[in-house]
């Protein structure tokens, strides 16, 4: 037969089979009593009613939900001639469908009149399923709402990066404009006794809080990039406070502040690096004094107990709003980023405070009552590491605390100042040198049982063998030489480096040029961690 | 062909009976107050809708469209800026649009608000005139305003008139304004001002 003969009527039946057998939507028809006519396969499929268990009975009492949710009106209304649309965001489904993962189908409905010449028969509804796209959108939104999480943090970013470009502009320059003003006015005319030494203190002052501005900035970047490394030795906090003191005094007389100290009568001993620890209590005094107006009141004081060593700060100053209390700490943070505002500084301060006691495993923080009613900042650090069975094991070995006495110290370095100064640091500590100037000699020196050294400290660009080849080697002899504890010291500054030789062996990494205190100190740890 | 004062009082007040229906099923379906309100009606040619309605949209708008049937027929348009069916929708469902073309979930609920209100319209100019009217399932589009007038001259009579209607949303402190416009033959507009004349006087 061909197309030409075929009666229109088998299309429209060949159209029909068609869409109840593979239609990628619900489809189903009533009729004017609203009884199931038609139920396609997909229904089928979707909602597991099978069309024999569903034509011929009414709708609503196989979609008990419709009639619940109201929805019966759009088919009494689509028998009157009106079509229904139902949007997944308005309706969230039309026919409760279960999926696998127990959560209902998300769907969107057309319900309509069905029309026969003029005749409204019955309704026919649509169903679709756009599961698909309510992902997608939730995609989109999640993806949206991330990239607009990071735009805010960007912008803030760079708001913070504006703040602080105009506040390190307005700290470079007033500096210099006094020292530019001073030196024009030695220039143009003869000083007399009187101004030159008022010039050259402006001078010095204003140099002074130049370079501790600009050493601010480089400790905070290099603290950024992890290239801060703590010298650590046994230090006396009493001694570091009391050198901050003496350090902000001039700056507290000038404005009549008076500087009240409480300091214990003996010793408060910590584990840590003096400069760094003289720099976080001179961060906090300075600016204690800085926000403390004329006439006012700064008390400093240190306390031990077995909890650790604490430094109290506080000020009858302008206090800190309970607000900004939480980001005093924050880089290029300051309470008042307006031009009006009195105090200099770029914010960086309490920042480096905060690094650097965090990096001595202490704490830090600041509290206050409110504006105009001062604040108090207090910094934890943790007691020496010191248990008693370890205190009597070393006791013969190390009498004193800051010295070498007793201690046996093969220096291995080519290059003979280096040598001297490493040779020096050991013997002024009381310890004994024996030094070496390649890997040969440092083997010849561990085979002489009567003085076998008790540490090594090696260079390691040594010429011919290594340090990371000698200490190889030494780890080849028997015994007690082979197993000496080692030290590396070298010019070779980089974490890759450092790293490389905790790799090879070494226990410590000291990098070139070094303070004589910490190659003692790294000295004792090793004999007093040795296993 | 022109509305005297009595007749467009009376469609105001007609049209304003259907879209409170329509201001309360959306009420009820989005379970929030929902006002729909008719400030202005006036008549246009078709030939002059473009100019009409240039003066009211911008280029580009967001339509749903319906064909209504019966003894009044024609074509029923809700148009509103696609920013400003972007906002309606998202005051509607408290989700906001993926973009400012309306996503497919937005454009959904922009066609199910327009076939309330198109029905809501048509439905009551049917009961007014006690005849039936059928309607198709509508449909969505956001384009430019010419693309949308130049298919409804494409199709249909070339004589016929359009109800311009300002529709005012207001819900949640916003207003969001948007048109219905609704294109009739001449035979219908002329059927309908005889009852709205004739309902008028019922009313006096």
């Amino acid at each position: 037969m061909t197309a030409r003969q075929t009666p229109a009527d088998a299309f429209t039946a060949g159209m029909l089979r068609w869409f109840e057998n593979h239609a990628t939507h619900g489809l189903f028809t009533t009729d004017r009593d609203l009884r199931i006519r038609t139920w396609n396969r997909w229904l089928a499929t979707a909602t597991g009613l099978q069309p024999e268990a569903v034509i011929g009975e009414v709708l609503t009492d196989i979609v008990p939900s419709l009639a619940e949710r109201g929805l019966d009106a759009c088919y009494h209304n689509a028998l009157k001639g009106h079509a229904t649309v139902l949007s997944h965001t308005l309706h969230r489904h039309l026919l409760p469908c279960q999926q696998e993962d127990g959560s209902l189908m998300p769907q969107t409905g057309r319900i309509a009149p069905l029309v026969d010449g003029d005749e409204i028969v019955g309704t026919i509804t649509l169903v679709g399923d756009v599961s698909e796209r309510v992902v997608a959108e939730r995609q989109l939104r999640a993806q949206i709402a991330a990239a607009e999480d990071a735009r805010a943090i960007a912008e803030a970013a760079s708001r913070a990066k504006d703040e602080f470009l105009a506040t390190l502009s307005h700290e470079i320059r007033t500096p210099l404009s006094a020292v530019l003003g001073w030196v024009h006015l030695l220039k143009v005319r003869e000083p007399d006794a009187a101004t030159i030494k008022r010039a050259v203190d402006v001078i010095e002052r204003n140099a002074k809080s130049q370079l501790a501005l600009i050493s601010d900035m480089l400790d905070m970047a290099r603290i950024s990039s992890g290239k801060v490394r703590l010298e650590l030795a046994d230090v006396n906090m009493t001694q570091v406070v009391a050198g901050a003191v003496d350090g902000v005094r001039p700056a507290a007389e000038a404005k009549h502040i008076r500087l009240v100290t409480d300091l214990p009568p003996g010793v408060a001993w910590v584990s840590g690096d003096a400069d760094r620890l003289l720099q976080v209590t001179w961060n906090i005094l300075s600016n204690a004094v800085k926000f403390t107006g004329d006439g006012g009141m700064v008390v400093v004081s240190l306390r031990s107990d077995r909890s650790g060593t604490h430094l109290t700060v506080a000020d009858t100053g302008q206090g800190i709003d309970a607000k900004f209390l939480s980001q005093v700490f924050e880089r290029f943070k300051q309470a008042d980023t307006t031009a009006a505002r009195k105090t200099g500084g770029l914010g960086l301060g309490l920042a480096l405070v905060k690094d650097l006691v965090t990096m001595h495993g202490g704490s830090v923080e600041a509290a206050s009552p409110g504006p105009g009613l001062g604040s108090t900042f207090s910094v934890h650090l943790p007691n020496r590491i010191e248990s008693t069975e370890t205190t009597a094991a070393r006791q013969p070995l190390l009498p004193a605390e800051t010295t070498l006495e007793g201690v046996r110290v093969l220096i291995v370095e080519d290059d003979p100042d280096a040598r001297e100064i490493a040779m020096r640091s050991i013997s002024d500590a009381g310890g004994m040198a024996i030094t070496a100037g390649n890997a040969t000699e440092a083997l010849a020196a561990l085979a002489d049982s009567t003085s076998l050294p008790h540490v090594l400290v090696s260079d390691i660009g040594l010429p011919g063998t290594d340090g990371y080849d000698l200490l190889a080697a030494i780890r080849q002899l028997p015994n007690e030489r082979g197993a000496i504890p080692a030290i590396a010291v070298t010019a070779y500054a980089s974490d890759a480096d450092a790293k490389m030789a905790m790799d090879r062996g070494f226990r410590a990494h000291i990098t070139k040029p070094y303070l004589p205190s910490a190659l003692v100190a790294a000295v004792r740890d090793a004999i007093f961690h040795r296993a | 062909m022109e509305l005297n004062t009595v007749q467009h009082d009376a469609l105001v007040e007609l049209l304003n009976i259907g879209f409170g229906r329509a201001g309360a099923s959306l009420s009820k379906l989005t379970q929030q107050r929902v006002l729909l309100e008719v400030p202005q009606v006036a008549i246009h040619p078709v030939t002059h809708l473009n100019q009409a309605l240039g003066r009211l949209v911008d280029e580009r708008v967001a339509s749903v469209h319906q064909v209504f049937s019966g003894p009044v027929a024609g074509d029923a348009l809700l148009l509103l800026d696609p920013i400003a069916a972007a906002t309606l929708t998202e005051l509607l469902t408290d989700v906001p649009p993926l973009s400012m073309d309306l996503d497919p979930s937005a454009r959904e609920v922009f066609t199910e608000v327009g076939n309330i209100v198109l029905n809501a319209c048509i439905g009551t100019f049917g009961n007014m005139l006690g005849v039936p009217v059928s309607f198709s399932v509508p449909d969505v589009d956001v384009t430019s305003v010419h693309s949308v007038i130049d298919r409804m001259l494409d199709s249909g009579e070339a004589f016929r008139y359009a109800l311009v209607i300002t529709a005012g949303f207001r819900l949640r402190d916003s207003a969001v304004t948007g048109y219905v416009v609704i294109v009739l033959t001449v035979q219908s507009l002329k059927r309908l001002l005889d009852a709205l004349d004739r309902w008028q006087q019922i009313q006096a």
